[in-house]
């Protein structure tokens, strides 16, 4: 199969992708949960209406209520500007009212702001850390790679592969905070990490073979990490089916605390599988091409 | 170590953990005579209900103190905490402290939350003070007498007024102390008043006879005994050296969590289901030796699960961590895959049996070796800045990577040597190759 000579069209249907998540991330941003902006979230069974919260909502003066049913339990999020004091005591009102309509609490949370500014902060040093210790370790990794590519270039063309694994996977979450109210979580930080390690596995995989063949094939290096791609793809597809049918069983019959959490895994999983055999060995001989024009 | 005895090595190893990992492993240990031997996986407080708090010291007041004083008092406070969390030392309440100024409190099972809240959280600064009678308009002045002066506190009943109380017992030089005040006070004909975290539990009164033996009443106005129990528990814990707020509350019922168990159970066995059918359905022989180790992969896992609970490093299933061990079955199989396409591969170039197994192996381990890095880098990076609920997640991931890099290289050559050596093992539809590539 001649992947690389439609690697344009892959490009595109990359950013066919990408551009409306990121779109949607600049307009509208990202719906951020009580990890990283503070609040409460009060989950009780049955179905809940909007209705039967507003007003005592309302007379305990919480802001930013929202309240989602999803199968079986329901959702309330609000937020308390009150002390630790009446925070709890409005905790109290809230779940008891709710008690006395039949929606037993099941599950409660409040995060104060010095905790998600905490949860924030670390959340961007883990991605910062994560992306720059990956690149090293397949800079250090590939560091006998033959010629025409260093092993920077194998290391850059693995971020811009993260990359679109994120972006993607950050824009889409965006498009379903904008249109479904989806809130992202620390957990959804965690599945971004999952995400780009799973994403930097494939790819690894697709260079492996294609440092081996370097060494042992002829021909240009086009064709060369064509090959490599082409041998590597049923290892590369079987390998994902595996994951994503364990994340399949898991979004439908696991918990629904971490039914989002599952859905992200999945979407950044079919992607970081899509950008490893798509882009990230493509991007190698994009790089090459360009790079033998500019010296010419 | 030739094949025969690594196999037979593997068996041992299945059978023990299989014997470990099943739920009564105490009647097959107690039956090769290990009795008493109760092993469990430790569940997170997301599945086993309960919850997490956490405690903030008071900006304020760290302030005024220097840095090794500072350090003083949490450690100080940590132990107060301890102290009224688990007053008969018996639950298994962790209090541990997080960063310069926070105090995490984990309440397994805890029912009654708020209670929980105001027991920990209370400062519990008692004070004693004096109304003198000569002047009304007289300032309340400070004793000089504090918690720190109280031998012990306990709860009692006062028949009479049908109420409990909380009787103290005062300290050392606290009796005598205690004694020449009330003696002054019953002269002057003054009041007495005791604040517990400024309020009043007991006066103001008059002192009808001096106190001398140390011994003192507080009728407050306690409605139950828990009640006046709960500032017995205060008052013997000692005051917080530091007043602290309550920042973080993540609160689980136990239903919940027993559903988000049933249901985690369900998604993993029906995903080992499917990821086995895939494997055998695709790699025929060679998958059925996969989904082999991949069983005992479980098996194993399960038992590092279990057995950690006998160390101080601990391993607790979060409801994320089931889900990052259910990812790591998915995954598991992926060194498998490396090595059976590789097969195929080598296969096909015309090689023979032997040589292509031993080519794949060798081939295969690079990819696998520097794929598995990448993840393991996230699991500790994860680890490290993670939230309590990403760190579970870290941890079932990262040893799932790890137990997988064993079962899949180890255990699967071996079995697939056995068969490969064997010629009944060497026909290439059994690997999912079209026929007549023998040789």
């Amino acid at each position: 199969m001649n992947i690389i000579g439609r690697r344009r069209i892959w490009y595109a249907i990359s950013l066919l992708i990408i551009v409306p998540g990121l779109f949607s991330l600049f307009t509208h941003g990202l719906r951020l949960g009580i990890d990283f902006k503070g609040g409460q979230l009060l989950e009780v069974t049955g179905q809940v209406t909007t209705a039967q919260v507003q007003d005592s909502a309302a007379q305990l003066k919480l802001k930013d209520v929202s309240v989602i049913s999803s199968s079986g339990n329901t959702l309330v999020r609000y937020r308390d500007d009150g002390d630790a004091k009446k925070q709890q005591q409005d905790h109290q009102v809230l779940s008891t009212i709710l008690a006395n309509a039949g929606h037993h609490e099941v599950r409660f949370e409040t995060v104060g702001p010095s905790i998600s500014g905490d949860i924030t902060r670390n959340a961007i040093i883990a991605v910062a850390l994560a992306a720059a210790a990956i690149v090293l370790y397949i800079a250090f990794a590939f560091r006998n790679i033959p010629p025409p590519v260093s092993s920077w270039g194998f290391g850059i063309a693995a971020i811009v592969a993260l990359l679109h694994d994120a972006l993607l996977l950050i824009g889409v979450f965006s498009i379903l905070g904008w249109l479904f109210q989806v809130e992202i979580d620390s957990l959804f930080v965690t599945a971004v990490l999952t995400v780009i390690g799973f994403s930097v596995h494939d790819t690894i995989v697709v260079f492996d073979r294609i440092r081996e063949n370097l060494r042992r094939e002829r021909g240009s290096f086009g064709q060369i990490v064509n090959q490599s791609i082409n041998e590597t793809l049923a290892r590369s597809l079987n390998t994902s089916m595996t994951v994503l049918l364990t994340l399949l069983a898991l979004y439908l019959f696991g918990g629904e605390t971490i039914r989002l959490f599952v859905l992200a895994l999945l979407i950044g999983i079919a992607s970081g599988t899509y950008s490893s055999i798509l882009n990230a060995a493509p991007l190698l001989v994009t790089w090459q091409t360009f790079r033998s024009k500019r010296s010419k | 170590m030739s094949l025969r005895v690594k196999f037979w090595l593997i068996l041992l190893l299945a059978v023990v953990t299989a014997a470990l990992a099943y739920p009564r492993e105490d009647q097959i240990l107690k039956s090769v005579g290990i009795k008493n031997t109760k092993l469990s996986v430790k569940q997170g407080l997301d599945l086993q209900g309960g919850a997490h708090l956490v405690f903030q010291a008071n900006a304020a007041e760290l302030k005024k103190l220097s840095a090794s004083d500072r350090n003083q008092a949490m450690t100080s406070l940590i132990a107060v905490i301890q102290k009224r969390a688990n007053p008969t030392g018996t639950s298994e309440i962790a209090v541990q402290r997080e960063g310069s100024d926070r105090v995490i409190v984990e309440l397994p099972g805890v029912k009654d939350i708020n209670d929980a809240i105001d027991r920990i959280g209370k400062t519990a600064n008692l004070a004693f003070l004096e109304i003198p009678s000569s002047d009304p308009s007289a300032q309340i002045q400070d004793t000089g007498l504090s918690g720190k002066d109280v031998e012990r506190a306990d709860v009692d009943f006062d028949t009479q007024r049908n109420q409990p109380i909380v009787t103290l017992t005062m300290k050392g030089d606290a009796v005598g102390k205690f004694g020449d005040l009330t003696t002054r006070i019953n002269k002057e004909g003054g009041r007495l008043v005791t604040l517990l975290d400024q309020a009043i539990i007991f006066g103001p009164a008059t002192v009808s006879t001096p106190i001398t033996d140390g011994h003192a009443q507080l009728q407050g106005n306690f409605k139950t005994v828990a009640e006046a129990r709960k500032v017995a528990d205060q008052i013997n814990a000692g005051a917080l050296p530091i007043p602290v707020q309550l920042v973080e509350e993540r609160s689980v019922g136990a239903t919940l969590g027993q559903e988000s168990i049933a249901r985690s159970v369900v998604a993993g066995v029906i995903g080992l289901l499917i990821v086995a059918l895939f494997m055998v359905a695709y790699y025929r022989l060679a998958g059925l030796i996969a989904v082999l180790a991949l069983i005992i992969y479980a098996l194993l896992t399960l038992t590092l699960y279990k057995l950690s609970a006998l160390t101080p490093s601990t391993i607790v299933l979060t409801l994320a961590g089931t889900a990052g061990f259910i990812l790591s079955i998915g995954m598991a199989v992926d060194a498998n895959i490396l090595i059976f396409e590789r097969l195929k591969e080598e296969l096909r170039a015309g090689k023979s049996f032997m040589t292509a197994m031993e080519t794949a192996f060798d081939r295969a381990w690079t990819s696998i070796r520097d794929s598995n890095v990448s993840t393991l880098i996230t699991c500790i990076i994860l680890y490290i800045f993670g939230a309590p609920i990403v760190k579970g997640f870290a941890v079932t991931l990262g040893l799932g990577v790890l137990v997988s890099l064993f079962t899949a290289v180890v255990i699967s050559r071996t079995f697939l040597r056995m068969v490969i050596r064997r010629g009944w093992g060497r026909k290439p539809g059994w690997y999912g190759l079209p026929k007549g590539l023998e040789n």
